[in-house]
């Protein structure tokens, strides 16, 4: 079997660092893109150097108190984003590295963020891990970092955490498992941890959600001032920069250049036709598919699941709790922050993502169903049936996979959109919404 | 190879009783006298709560009839556990009608899925959801203890009567005797002529969550007694063991058990794991409960750490001295997806041989599994020889 498409990280740093000179060149894209671009090249440098620069290094799943991480000099591998990184880089890596995980006996059926790693671990080209990181979410593919730890040798931890964590017993539970992670890193790395040095990174973590809320503000205005080339903005900066001052300037410039675009009335395109919100994941498995809908169709995105904090009726998620009590406040952020608020029930998540329609001005949904994704078969029709009843925004399902370019043709996407464009525009919500508009 | 088999009254009776499926004559009987039914889904769900509640635990399957999935996959996609779009078309069909509550867990995000499917579309009166962990730990039984009390107070709530502690450990008693019987018959099968089919094993077991536990008691002793007295034997050249999610359609079994071989051994929810150990009555009985539940039985597909599943299965199939092991994966099942590659590699080094299954939940014994299951058989003999 061949294995020459499959993306080493040394291979990934390079095209980054490509790609992001090339950025420089081109007309027309958010001044911020340059800046989206360095995130997350920053992002794989930092693991890239992380024994050089006397850093572990700790492969992890969703729900992960980062923070914790940042504060002992323990760098993340998110495992679903080095996906989407490869993506980013060849699409042509995914395919081919989950083919080795075919070969190694692992089912198709399961999510290809695992069987993405699962293959590049086989093969040699996961960035070297001193330990595995995970927790109880609504995913049950985290068993694979348990999986693979035996296989590979690497010490995992598992974050235990009640599926609906809002009584007193399974938060105090939720902090306590913190406590033991704590205990665990400190094991493996031989640090104790600095408290006051975790405090810092928390208030630090704490100014990014407002940043990111401020540019939730900004994206929402008519026209939407954000293109697709830099939509991932905050997703990257809270996955992958929390704690850090980097992460702060980095969402600062974007969010600056946003309100300079709203005061000038700039918009992602002209005309801008429909107003689209991602119910689920957002088409990682074909990086140009954002720029193709605004092109022939005038739509926009303007807003995703997982880009989506908890917020309350004043639009602020108030993690921090208590500045003296980093771990409550952390595990209190997690139930909030975004990318983990999905981790609850169709009606829920729906209900959330119905008042961003409404604060977005969304006229439709696009729900992939990602074909490794069980929580997404299972909510899916609950969340199209409640984004209809709540505010009367349809959903086109597309059957996908979430990092496979392979799995849809983007033949048989056009297609489907033609008619879903048309029939959104032919609905009498729509045109109720342009009305008022 | 084998003679007529002797009828076994007791496990007639149990498929009587439990017949036509799923309102079957002891549902119909138990809701006669005006008494609520409570399903269940996953076996997280202490079932001896809902008896001490005074009701009739049922737990919620498909059976030995396929079923199509259209209307279900309405509301839960294909690319999902075909078990839960089985329960959930039996649901939309109204065959569960008789449910008056349904009682799931998240052990599984599909089974979740499926309780919150059934939430939102067809809401049931009392309706309850518990997190079983996924650790083995002293704090995670801590944690699953509060969520079973938290269901046992919402139980009393809907039954406007507090279920007492008494209650709660009587109902154990009860069903610590009932996995005691269960589990003589696993001895039976040790012998090297079993008694009974791994079929007839698994309609026991089904029997056992569809019917007053009493009755099953009554039952189980009668048909312990039988096989005593009959001198049953299943005479077969090759002994399988069946591990991975439960198998509810019996016909699939006994389609493996139409070649030469019997099935002696199960690592399935509804099989071993249903008959292992006992509850101890020595401790409060809800913390005794969460004890059992989480830590005294086998680990299962779910936790995390799968080391003591793999290593089960190892040790199951070697008492029972199998010559082969039958894996039934249901499609999309994470959880046995991630232990295939170590379980195979597992059961190489102790030379045990194993024949993968991917099937459909519910789907019949037809040709196609009879003829990779004579091929085994062949390679079996092949091994032997």
């Amino acid at each position: 079997m061949s294995n020459d498409k499959i993306l080493s990280v040394d291979e990934i740093r390079g095209t980054l660092k490509k790609m992001k000179e090339g950025v420089k060149k081109q007309p027309g894209l958010m001044k911020s893109t340059y800046r989206y671009l360095d995130a997350v090249s920053g992002y794989v440098e930092r693991i890239a150097n992380a024994k050089d620069e006397g850093a572990w290094v700790a492969s992890h799943g969703t729900q992960q108190p980062l923070e914790i991480l940042e504060a002992m000099d323990v760098r993340g591998v998110f495992n679903e984003f080095w996906g989407v990184v490869s993506d980013i880089a060849r699409l042509e890596s995914v395919p081919e590295a989950m083919s080795v995980s075919a070969s190694l006996g692992t089912p198709g059926e399961v999510c290809s963020f695992f069987r993405n790693m699962d293959g590049l671990m086989h093969v040699g080209k996961w960035p070297r891990s001193d330990m595995f990181l995970y927790a109880a979410s609504v995913c049950d593919n985290v068993k694979a970092f348990h999986t693979l730890g035996r296989r590979y040798g690497i010490p995992s931890f598992g974050l235990e955490r009640s599926f609906l964590p809002y009584t007193a017993h399974a938060i105090e539970f939720w902090k306590n498992e913190y406590k033991r992670l704590i205990a665990f890193l400190e094991e493996q790395t031989g640090k104790k941890m600095d408290y006051d040095r975790l405090k810092d990174v928390v208030a630090k973590s704490y100014r990014l959600t407002e940043l990111h809320l401020e540019i939730d503000k900004l994206v929402a205005n008519v026209p939407c001032p954000l293109s697709p080339e830099c939509f991932s903005a905050t997703l990257v900066a809270i996955r992958c920069w929390p704690g850090t001052q980097y992460g702060i300037d980095f969402l600062t410039e974007v969010r600056d250049e946003l309100q300079e675009r709203v005061n000038n009335g700039v918009g992602a395109i002209e005309n801008e036709r429909f107003r689209v919100l991602w119910s689920t994941f957002t088409p990682f498995f074909d990086p140009t598919l954002m720029g193709f809908m605004q092109k022939k169709y005038g739509a926009v995105s303007v807003a995703d699941m997982l880009s989506t904090w908890r917020v309350d009726e004043n639009l602020q998620a108030n993690w921090m709790l208590d500045p003296d009590d980093p771990l409550g406040n952390l595990a209190y952020r997690t139930v909030l922050a975004p990318g983990n608020c999905q981790y609850s029930t169709g009606v829920d998540v729906a209900t959330v993502l119905s008042d961003k329609c409404r604060r977005f001005k969304v006229d439709a949904a696009i729900f992939q169903n990602n074909w490794g994704c069980k929580t997404g078969a299972g909510y899916g029709p609950v969340i199209k049936d409640e984004l209809m009843r709540q505010v009367k925004v349809p959903t086109l399902t597309l059957h996908s996979d979430i990092l496979d370019h392979t799995f849809i043709s983007r033949a048989e996407i056009e297609s489907q959109m033609d008619s879903f464009f048309e029939m959104v525009e032919a609905s009498k919500a729509y045109e109720e919404r342009r009305a008022v508009a | 190879m084998n003679a007529p088999l002797k009828t076994l009254n007791a496990l007639n009776e149990m498929q009587r009783l439990t017949s036509p499926f799923p309102e079957s004559v002891a549902v119909k009987e138990w809701k006669a006298t005006g008494r609520f039914v409570i399903g269940w889904f996953n076996p997280y769900i202490p079932e001896e709560i809902i008896h001490a509640a005074g009701m009739l635990p049922f737990e919620v399957t498909g059976d030995n009839e396929p079923v199509q999935m259209q209307g279900a996959e309405a509301h839960i996609y294909s690319n999902s556990c075909s078990k839960i779009r089985t329960c959930w078309q039996l649901g939309l069909d109204g065959k569960y009608d008789f449910l008056d509550g349904y009682v799931s867990t998240h052990m599984c995000d599909q089974d979740m899925r499926l309780y919150e499917v059934w939430s939102y579309y067809k809401r049931l009166p009392f309706m309850e959801l518990i997190y079983a962990p996924r650790k083995r730990t002293e704090e995670a039984v801590q944690l699953y203890l509060a969520d079973l009390e938290g269901f046992r107070d919402r139980l009393s709530q809907y039954l406007i009567c507090r279920i007492p502690d008494q209650r709660v450990a009587d109902s154990i008693k009860l069903y610590n005797r009932g996995r005691e019987l269960m589990m003589q018959l696993y001895e039976l099968r040790k012998r090297d002529r079993p008694p009974v089919t791994g079929a007839e094993a698994v309609e026991v077991s089904k029997s056992a969550a569809r019917m007053p536990r009493e009755r099953f008691n009554a039952l189980m002793e009668q048909l312990l007694d039988e096989i005593k007295r009959s001198g049953r034997e299943i005479r077969k050249a090759r002994r399988l063991m069946l591990i991975g999610n439960d198998l509810h359609n019996t016909t699939q079994i006994a389609a493996l058990e139409s070649t030469d071989a019997v099935v002696v051994v199960d690592e399935m929810d509804i099989g071993i794991r249903r008959a292992w150990g006992h509850v101890d009555t020595k401790l409060p009985p809800m913390e005794a409960l969460a004890r059992y539940y989480l830590m005294g039985r086998p680990v299962d597909k779910h936790t995390w750490n799968s080391d003591e599943r793999l290593a089960f299965i190892g040790e199951m199939a070697e008492q029972y001295k199998v010559d082969g092991v039958v894996s039934e994966n249901v499609r999309f099942c994470t959880y046995l997806g991630w232990d295939k590659f170590d379980l195979k590699k597992q059961l190489q080094e102790r030379g045990i041989p194993i024949l993968e299954l991917d099937l459909e939940y519910g789907h019949p014994g037809g040709a196609q599994m009879k003829i990779r299951a004579e091929a085994f058989m062949e390679m079996l003999e092949t091994r032997v020889a």
